[in-house]
């Protein structure tokens, strides 16, 4: 019997060296696959916290998926950071008088990665492909109502109504071109009822069939996609042999593996870590305006939401928000409060109304509704760390203000998969969450956030459609110049007024790289632009 | 060698000749006497930590100079006079979150060893006084339930559960109850082929009775003090599941969940560091306790 506690004893010490050895050995491989620079760098790993929802391009809608779906994939036309549209895969383009036909002339050198030519037929393909799979990002072809390849090089797009925007749309990383008949092979499909019988998501986590600079190496959920060079890449050739976005979920860790060389670019740097590096010789740094944001989404259709139906009660929510409170408790005060869910910049966004913290008006509202006591209001979230903010802290920071007039929010973090889930499902009656433009015209926010036919929130939220909002929306796309400008404005004003999107704060961005690194940058259309990025010397 | 000392070498807490078999049986000595087993450094330094904390517990709403939920005054401010551990993010108190926090953290890692305690001993005295299939189906559910790492069972369930700190105390209960019944069924084992028990069967008392009055209370000893020992762990469970976002909810001071803010603010790193030390001394003192009593009761049969 004595000697049983000895034995045991030994074991377990054992078993403790052994799992050292295998610490060791696994820092040791750690440090010698992405250890610091060596004199020949070729191969770039970008530290970022991913939010992939699919690697299939016709599935996705993620910041990430911006960053890949643009790697791989080319657009017919790409926008230039000045918003401008520049040729890409079609050498030439027009619209018709009135923005209802759209002609594409493809560029005959464009191939593949396996070689064969981008043709008329692959991206009438893909933009069919986005529409009937009805993912997120179908959004994107609403009232598109044929896309037909002519001949080899032609694709020609039509739309019920004018739809001015749709050349800025087909900038969208989302609507990148897909070899058809590779992908068609692996059980994908374009036709009418692809929502049901397009089998082949699983096979883009492993897989590209796109024409761009880079293809997919290999995909591990929450570890790295790692893409290597597209060798037979018909333009300009990439800057780096591969690109490597590495699963870094928390802003500190990002700073220090930048610091330590372990990744080369840090995307999601809190502006609280920013001081400890602006002296880092070895680093660069820049704060540039964004157009991202951070909102609080209301859903009085959900359950246990039936309180915010009152759009007084969502009003007051708005008002009882201490922006500056918010602001700085996650960015250090790098932010701007933003109106709704269109970012300050953006066409039709100057003359909004800025939301003001304002706890007495609100609690009058809340009385006014029939709530002089308070309410109280389950805020499930995902665990993210975007731009900069770590979504419990801007969560807790809310919490804590909305305490101030009588509204309890009782948070509940969940994981990313989860979230993405149960959103389009059982929905939350608040929840917290970011968006990156997709490219640059406006409409994509009322496609997106308005309460209009196939908006995406108007969705979520269990929100009867507004017809002003859909006969306006149709309106501007028919229009241009200070007009359009004008509806988009007063879009803007009704989305307002719904009070379903809360934008929390429109934040600055930190670009933060390794020295060696040059041309780091916010884009558009593809969140990081690689073909900007290059290794100084 | 004299017959008595030969006879009790390492039983008594003494050693010496005519003292009590078994740790329960000095009921007859004076209680000073008792006491005076205890009195080692280990359990001493632990007793006195946990007492303390038990204070904290008690008196946590006086203790804390500020509101563990209110910003009171800047954020990220480093320790001070005013803020000893400093300020988080959102401009809280670290240390009045602390102490706050030892209302969370501190009693349901207690409940939870409580609970484990008695779903394991009635599982393991069960299986170990009627044997057969009943011992072979209770048995091999704690096998298997023991064949996974803890934390991963732990944060499967707790998984499965959702989030919050009731979910992960009872996440903790499902990964921890075999161990005692392990434990228990042992004891039972030796316990049941001892003469009073034959005897109180000879006498035709039930068999329920039997496991009641003169089984059970005889394996109590090694299981409070494995349970004293496991509290640490529980402590550190309870935590790691909150700071893995499926125990406590914001904006809770539960410690696990104050570290993971403390996370995101790496550079600031006293956020992380008090609820880290508090944890540190709490973990440390029942360990000390645990083993001192161990020690005391000499219990070589530990569950695993």
């Amino acid at each position: 019997m004595s000697t049983a506690r000895p034995k045991a004893r030994h074991r377990r010490r054992t078993a403790v060296r052994a799992g050292v050895v295998v610490l060791a050995a696994t820092a040791l491989a750690a440090c010698s696959s992405t250890g610091p620079a060596t004199t020949d760098r070729t191969g770039i790993i970008i530290g970022r916290a991913m939010d992939v929802n699919s690697l299939d391009i016709s599935r996705s809608l993620c910041d990430t998926c911006q960053i890949y779906n643009s790697a791989v994939y080319e657009t017919v036309v790409r926008a230039t950071p000045d918003g401008e549209l520049e040729p890409l895969l079609a050498e030439s383009w027009e619209a018709n008088e009135d923005s209802t036909q759209f002609t594409f002339t493809l560029d005959p050198d464009a191939v593949f990665a396996d070689g064969s030519p981008v043709e008329a037929k692959d991206v009438a393909w893909s933009w069919l492909r986005v529409q009937n799979l009805q993912g997120l990002p179908s959004y994107f072809m609403q009232g598109i109502t044929g896309v037909e390849a002519t001949d080899d090089r032609t694709v020609v797009v039509t739309s019920a109504a004018p739809n001015s925007a749709f050349l800025n749309i087909t900038s969208a990383s989302y609507m990148g071109v897909v070899n058809s008949d590779l992908a068609a092979e692996n059980g994908a499909t374009a036709d009418a009822d692809a929502a049901s019988t397009d089998t082949a998501e699983q096979w883009f986590l492993e897989n590209s069939a796109g024409s761009g600079q880079y293809v997919l190496d290999s995909y591990s959920e929450g570890s790295e996609i790692v893409l290597s060079a597209n060798d037979s890449y018909w333009g300009e050739e990439p800057n780096f042999s591969s690109v490597t976005i590495k699963e870094v979920t928390d802003a500190s860790a990002q700073l220090q593996q930048l610091q330590q060389g372990d990744i080369d670019l840090a995307m999601q740097i809190s502006f609280d870590a920013l001081d400890q590096i602006e002296g880092d010789s070895s680093l660069t740094t820049d704060v540039v305006p964004s157009y991202n944001f951070l909102y609080l989404a209301l859903s009085p259709g959900v359950a246990g939401g039936e309180a915010l139906q009152d759009v007084r009660v969502r009003d007051a929510i708005r008002m009882g928000i201490d922006y500056d409170s918010v602001i700085d408790a996650t960015l250090a005060g790098n932010g701007e409060r933003q109106s709704t869910g269109i970012p300050n910049g953006f066409e039709g966004s100057d003359d909004l109304p800025i939301p003001d913290f304002d706890p007495e008006g609100a609690k009058a509202l809340l009385a006014e509704a029939g709530y002089p006591d308070g309410l109280t209001l389950d805020a499930t979230y995902p665990t993210f760390s975007a731009y900069g903010v770590s979504s419990n802290t801007e969560m807790q920071s809310i919490q804590q203000s909305l305490a101030q007039i009588g509204v309890t929010l009782n948070l509940a973090p969940v994981d990313f998969s989860t979230w993405g889930e149960q959103i389009d499902s059982t929905g939350y009656p608040v929840t917290a969450i970011y968006f990156a433009p997709d490219h640059p015209d406006t409409v994509q926010y009322f496609q997106y956030f308005s309460l209009i036919d196939g908006s995406v929130w108007a969705g979520r939220a269990r929100m009867p459609v507004n017809p002003e909002e859909n006969s306006l929306v149709a309106a501007a796309l028919a229009q241009s110049g200070d007009e359009r400008t004008a509806t988009y404005t007063e879009l803007g004003q009704l989305m307002y007024d719904d009070a379903i999107i809360l934008p929390i704060v429109n934040p600055k961005y930190i670009l933060a790289s390794s020295a060696e690194l040059e041309g780091n940058n916010y884009d558009i259309t593809r969140n990081l632009d690689l073909t900007r990025l290059t290794f100084a010397d | 060698m004299t017959i008595t000392a030969g006879a009790l070498p390492e039983t008594g807490p003494f050693g010496g000749a005519g003292l009590p078999q078994t740790p329960l049986d000095d009921e007859k000595l004076p209680f000073r006497v008792r006491m005076r087993r205890f009195a080692r450094p280990q359990i001493v330094v632990g007793a006195v930590v946990v007492l303390v904390w038990v204070g904290v517990i008690a008196l946590a709403g006086v203790l804390a100079p500020h509101d563990p939920f209110a910003s009171s005054g800047g954020r990220l401010l480093p320790p001070s006079a005013e803020h000893l551990f400093g300020t988080d993010s959102l401009g809280r108190d670290v240390f009045s979150r602390v102490l706050h926090g030892a209302r969370l953290s501190l009693p349901i890692a207690v409940l939870a060893i409580v609970l484990s305690v008695a779903v394991g001993s009635v599982v393991g005295a069960v299986a170990g006084f009627f044997g057969g299939w009943v011992d072979a189906v209770l048995m091999r559910t704690a096998d298997i339930t023991m064949a996974f790492p803890s934390i991963l069972l732990a944060m499967a369930v707790a998984a499965a559960l959702g989030p919050g700190l009731t979910n992960a105390f009872l996440a903790i209960v499902a990964v921890w109850w075999p161990i005692y019944a392990r434990l228990v069924r042992g004891q039972i084992l030796s316990i049941k082929e001892r003469e009073h028990v034959l005897a109180a069967r000879a006498i035709g008392m039930s068999r329920t009775a039997i496991l009641r009055k003169h089984v059970l209370p005889h394996s109590l000893t090694p299981v409070s003090v494995n349970a004293t020992m496991d509290l640490g762990s529980i402590i550190i469970l309870v935590a790691s599941l909150s700071f893995l976002g499926l125990g406590a909810l914001p904006p809770s001071p539960e410690w696990g969940a104050m570290i993971t803010d403390g996370a995101a603010n790496f550079y600031q790193w006293w956020i992380a560091a008090g609820p880290g030390i508090a944890m540190i001394t709490v973990v440390l003192a029942v360990n000390f306790l645990g083993d001192g009593l161990r020690d005391v009761f000499d219990v070589k049969n530990r569950g695993r």
